[in-house]
């Protein structure tokens, strides 16, 4: 006797068998193609590690798909994934980093070489390195995804109250930042 | 900390939000844009992080859908098979941790009464013919073995099948 015959539907192929699945094959490319990029952009700069922000990428994006939700729209699903990703990233703050530098591999070291280069081409890149990982992901989805406070602590699980207060002082900082940067920039050239 | 907002804040995130800004924003609010600390830093915040957004966006590898959605019923499938398994492995503990009490049980009860069994095999017939009435077990009920035993018995030999069944024909 196999469960096979006794439940068929858990192991059929075909659509995951969830109570109400999120999206279809089609929709769920649909949504990759236009929130792929943003969500990369997001792991990529809050993590400071491109090859990081890949494998956080892919894994929300079968987090999402695993799901039993399904979501009100695109802006929803995309905040669903955003905030996926957004605890991914915390799990792997937590993590226990490697103590050794021969135990992290040369494309890691690469990666981030090149990663440094980039961003010392654009504006943001020095000062943003200069923040703390919360502070960081509050400024990225707040000024750079447009997220108001409400969302945000539904991403980030925080309250609204605190989202307001630490906003308030990350931007201090970085503007800061930026500021000191240009004065220094100013006064070299 | 002094966390008020300036009035005109939200009218120039607005504008940012929207693309409007500079272009559609009106000279007065321009004006105070540049005095105005909080509305200054909003301003030059957004657009820092619009465009190390768009910067970012080109760059990511954009692998194929296709896959992670193939990844993602993989995971599914394998879940859902964890779920239909943990209350198998359940009833399977369950099956034998009641043989394992009703086979100690019996045990008990037989070294109890003493083992009748033995006196029972050593007066069966020695001879070449076996007949049938020779093997009603007069002894075994005398000696302490009542039916009553016989049945539990009979139950677990049947649930012990079954079990050891299933387990042949799932692995």
């Amino acid at each position: 006797m196999s469960w096979e015959s006794v439940l068929p539907n858990v192991f059929a192929g075909g659509a995951p068998q969830t109570a109400e699945a999120p999206m279809d094959s089609d929709a769920f490319a649909g949504f990759y193609e236009r929130s792929a990029r943003p969500l990369w952009a997001y792991l990529a700069r809050v993590s400071g590690d491109p090859a990081l922000a890949d494998d956080l990428m892919q894994e929300s994006y079968v987090r999402f798909l695993c799901a039993a939700r399904s979501c009100e729209g695109e802006v929803a699903c995309r905040r669903y994934l955003f905030r996926i990703a957004t605890n991914l990233l915390r799990d792997h703050w937590r993590r226990p980093r490697a103590s050794s530098i021969e135990e992290i591999p040369q494309d890691y070291l690469v990666a981030n070489a090149s990663s440094a280069q980039t961003d010392s081409q654009a504006a943001l890149g020095p000062a943003l390195a200069q923040m703390r990982p919360r502070e960081r992901q509050l400024l990225w989805l707040a000024h750079a995804e447009g997220y108001s406070h409400k969302e945000i602590a539904e991403v980030t699980g925080l309250a609204s109250a605190s989202i307001r207060l630490l906003l308030f002082r990350a931007r201090h900082k970085i503007a800061r930042l930026l500021r000191d940067r240009d004065a220094n920039a100013g006064r070299t050239l | 900390m002094n966390l008020s907002r300036c009035t005109n804040e939200k009218e120039v995130a607005g504008l940012l939000a929207r693309g409007g800004w500079p272009q559609a924003c009106a000279a007065e609010l321009r004006a105070h844009v540049s005095v105005c600390r909080h509305c200054s830093d909003l301003v030059l915040l957004t657009e820092s992080f619009k465009s190390a957004r768009a910067a970012a966006a080109s760059e990511a590898p954009i692998a194929s859908p296709g896959a992670l959605w193939w990844r993602a019923q993989l995971r599914s499938r394998n879940a859902a098979v964890a779920r239909v398994r943990k209350p198998i492995l359940g009833a399977q503990v369950f099956a034998l941790t009641t043989y394992l009490l009703i086979a100690a049980a019996f045990l008990a009860t037989q070294a109890r009464h003493g083992i009748g069994w033995l006196t029972w095999l050593e007066q069966l017939p020695q001879g070449s013919t076996l007949h049938l009435e020779a093997l009603r077990p007069a002894t075994l009920f005398s000696s302490g073995f009542a039916p009553i035993l016989l049945i539990p018995a009979l139950a677990v030999l049947a649930l012990l099948g079954g079990v050891a069944a299933y387990l042949a024909s799932d692995y």
